[in-house]
């Protein structure tokens, strides 16, 4: 309490002790904010996502808030241990640093999404709990193999794929219409397409789009192009052989794109895929299904097509499968009631787990499944009635090779390798032998996870 | 009854046990001074203990060990620094860095003190031209980033536009390496440049009118007064515009970078702010990461001192 002079006013003394006194306060908050550690006893484990707790009025999202909240809700109508969903806007970019901060902190979330581009860092680093002892055999077979192999180490799962999402080309028909060419048109080898291409790109608009920006996504899109040619980062010994021929043209197809001027260096409309092709800046564009949403939600009317990669001569076709996986921390505050919770909402046998699963793939988002009992309800139930989902299911997802997952050193041994040759005019061969050394330096001292 | 001190002042009687005697009251006051002195900085530095010196000296510790962002943590001596002599991505970073100083440091200082020099004049609408040069540095700098992106799009970004019009097509500002880089400098440089006109500004009005007019009466000339007057008197200014644009340039433009380019095409515009953040956010290199940030603090040391030592502090009297 500040001290007061007869006059009323406050003293010098006072002045200095009430200051002193409320900066020990604020410091003392503010100490006491760096840690949650302590205090977070006793409340409910956290799942960290990016669809859930939000007030987006959109139908899909709210579908997906929706079906977040449900899927927790139900969980804590019958345990006493509850979840809680944390929405972590941007959680889907690997730029994001709420996630390793957290860990790094050593206050990381109980549950939590990743995909494969980020597992053996979460696995090398005592991260992930293995949740096979809380699965039963005949749930772990229902997933698909290719799919949970990269969420795999010896017999262990240490995540579980919510949904599938593969990569697919993406046309606009108008855009086709005014080039003058037709279904008959689309392409089926890489040359067909960079022509194609060239017949599309006019000074405001690129023939053709493949990702642009460095980064994991952009390794994403990338790896189908190399296992067309039957190429591989490493193989079956974890070798190092990125030094190929494969590699090399799947390389050299970014370049040259680029080179011919069919695609652009920088994503058009800044990457939203519907809004480029509803203004006509792109043509062509290499995306995945989640586009299907991203038209039905912003250009529902606009007219597009899909069609499968296509492949270089003596290729094989391949597309790539990506999705979201559940996570549980191995070093959370409950880590066997977080593994319940995870393995019973979305990886048990169970009626209420299968069509969990059901109505994330059909209702809340348009995906492909990652299970085999949700594949066989989902056709039964008409999901893929649509075309374009019937296409991405029975065309292009036989096609599928889940993501890969590489250590950190290994994912930017080939980011420069793809910008290098892309946007440097880098020579493709080069650049591959470049990358295998830079891998092959880094296997001789690696410890952790298989690549895959 | 009041007594008459050696310099003429009064002072209240000397009462025994009722006032202390001069020196003790003097003493006491001292006291109570020092108390509050310390008490008025005590959050300051407790804040700067806490959230800079502390940190500060963790890092470089850390930079001694491997730190995989699980809390795995081992001792690995220089190990850090021997990687970074090898890693051919530092050495580009470092290589990018380099290039953006020694540009963009020269360019801001020049571009601002020829600001300053515009706007000391007495020309119309100077108030209006000062708020406009200063406009962009009040804008955050992601939206900077955002409209900078927008305005450079390939193929129908306005720039893009306007150059067809005079037959320039085809140039990608922000997706080819031989001009990203460039194209960085430029917008830092329009970005910067009104706060540290101001801060001549300020330099420049510091300066004595009567310096100028005893010139003029003289025979100088423009360029006379500019070498003779102004550039000296500047001097302290110049040091801290020198120092801090370095310390901007080297410790900031992370997010314009991530906004603009994240790093590419092709690592050209990976500054060694932005490889620190890589390696730490991205690839849980935490130990690696502190290594380089001890590097670069230590780059910033020794040229601060450098500069000091270059402009003698800044001082404008020992000549």
């Amino acid at each position: 309490m500040a001290e007061l002079t007869p006059g009323g006013q406050v003293t010098r003394r006072g002045f200095l002790l009430g200051s002193a006194a409320v900066a020990a306060t604020a410091t003392a908050f503010t100490l006491s904010g760096c840690s949650t550690k302590g205090s977070a006893a006793g409340r409910p484990l956290q799942f960290w996502q990016f669809y859930a707790p939000q007030t987006q009025t959109a139908p899909d999202l709210k579908a997906q808030n929706d079906w977040f909240q449900k899927a927790v809700g139900d969980w804590n109508a019958a345990h006493r241990q509850k979840v809680e969903n944390v929405f972590i806007p941007n959680f889907t970019d690997p730029s994001n640093t709420r996630l390793a901060t957290a860990f790094a902190s050593g206050d990381g979330p109980d549950i939590f999404l990743i995909s494969p581009g980020d597992f053996l860092r979460y696995y090398n680093g005592g991260a992930l709990l293995d949740l096979a002892p809380y699965m039963t055999k005949e749930a772990i077979a229902d997933f698909n193999p290719d799919i949970l192999a990269t969420r795999q180490v010896g017999n262990g799962v240490y995540g579980l794929p919510m949904e599938v999402e593969p990569l697919a080309m993406f046309y606009s028909k108008p855009a086709w219409e005014k080039a003058h060419l037709s279904e008959g048109d689309i392409p089926k080898t890489w040359d067909e397409m960079l022509d194609v291409a060239k017949k599309l790109t006019t000074p405001s608009r690129s023939g053709l789009v493949f990702e642009t920006v460095p980064g994991y996504f952009q390794n994403f899109t990338w790896y189908p192009w190399m296992w067309q040619g039957r190429g591989d980062v490493v193989d079956a010994h974890q070798n190092p052989s990125f030094d190929s021929k494969a590699v090399t043209q799947a390389l050299d197809l970014f370049g040259r794109s680029v080179r011919t001027g069919v695609a652009p260096r920088t994503d058009p409309a800044a990457g939203d895929l519907p809004g480029a092709f509803a203004q006509g800046y792109a043509a062509m564009w290499q995306s995945g299904i989640w586009q299907v949403a991203g038209f039905r939600g912003s250009q529902p009317k606009f007219e597009y097509g899909v069609f499968p990669l296509p492949t270089p001569p003596g290729g094989i076709p391949r597309t790539v499968l990506g999705g979201w996986a559940w996570c549980v921390n191995a070093r959370g505050r409950n880590p066997e009631a977080a593994a319940r919770f995870v393995v019973e909402t979305v990886g048990s046998m169970s009626e209420a787990s299968v069509q969990r699963i059901v109505d994330w793939c059909s209702v809340a988002k348009s995906d492909m499944p990652p299970r085999k009992s949700v594949d066989a309800r989902m056709k039964a139930k008409g999901a893929f009635d649509d075309p374009t989902l019937k296409y991405f299911h029975d065309t292009i997802l036989p096609t599928g090779r889940g993501e890969p997952r590489y250590p950190p050193v290994v994912y930017k041994a080939i980011s420069n390798a793809i910008q290098q040759v892309q946007t440097a005019g880098g020579d493709a061969a080069a650049q591959a032998r470049t990358g295998n050394d830079a891998i092959e330096a880094f296997m001789q001292t690696y410890k952790g996870g298989t690549l895959l | 009854m009041t007594a008459v001190n050696a310099r003429g002042a009064t002072t209240p009687p000397a009462t025994a046990g009722a006032t202390p005697p001069r020196s003790n009251m003097g003493k006491a006051r001292a006291r109570r001074e020092g108390r509050a002195a310390f008490l008025f900085l005590l959050p300051d530095s407790l804040g700067l203990l806490i959230f800079v010196f502390i940190p500060m000296l963790m890092s470089i510790a850390l930079g001694f060990f491997r730190l995989d962002g699980f809390g795995n943590l081992s001792f690995i001596g220089v190990a850090n620094y021997v990687r970074m002599v090898h890693d051919p991505q530092f050495l580009q970073s470092a290589g990018v860095t380099a290039v953006y100083l020694v540009i963009l440091v020269p360019a801001v200082f020049v571009v601002a003190l020829l600001l300053a020099l515009l706007v000391q004049q007495r020309i119309p609408f100077v108030g209006a031209i000062r708020t406009a040069l200063f406009a962009p540095y009040v804008v955050s700098l992601v939206v900077v980033g955002l409209m900078w992106q927008f305005l450079l799009a390939d193929k129908v970004g306005v720039v893009n536009q306007f150059l067809s019009h005079v037959g320039i097509t085809g140039i990608s500002w922000l997706g080819d390496p031989k001009y990203t880089l460039g194209t960085v400098v430029v917008i830092s440089i329009w970005f910067q440049m009104g706060y540290y006109m101001i801060i001549f500004l300020s330099g420049l009005q510091d300066i004595p009118a009567e310096l100028y007019e005893a010139a003029r009466i003289d025979g100088a000339g423009a360029w006379q007064r500019f070498a003779n007057i102004t550039w000296p008197l500047l001097r302290p200014t110049s040091l801290f515009v020198l120092i801090t644009v370095t310390i901007a340039v080297i410790t900031g433009g992370f997010d314009l970078i991530y906004i603009l380019t994240g790093g590419g095409p092709a690592g050209s515009t990976s500054l060694l702010i932005f490889y620190i953040y890589q390696q730490a956010f991205l690839f849980g290199e935490y130990g690696y990461a502190a290594a380089i940030g001890s590097v670069l603090v230590l780059v910033l040391l020794i040229w601060s001192a450098f500069l000091f030592r270059a402009t003698k502090g800044g001082r404008v009297d020992d000549e």
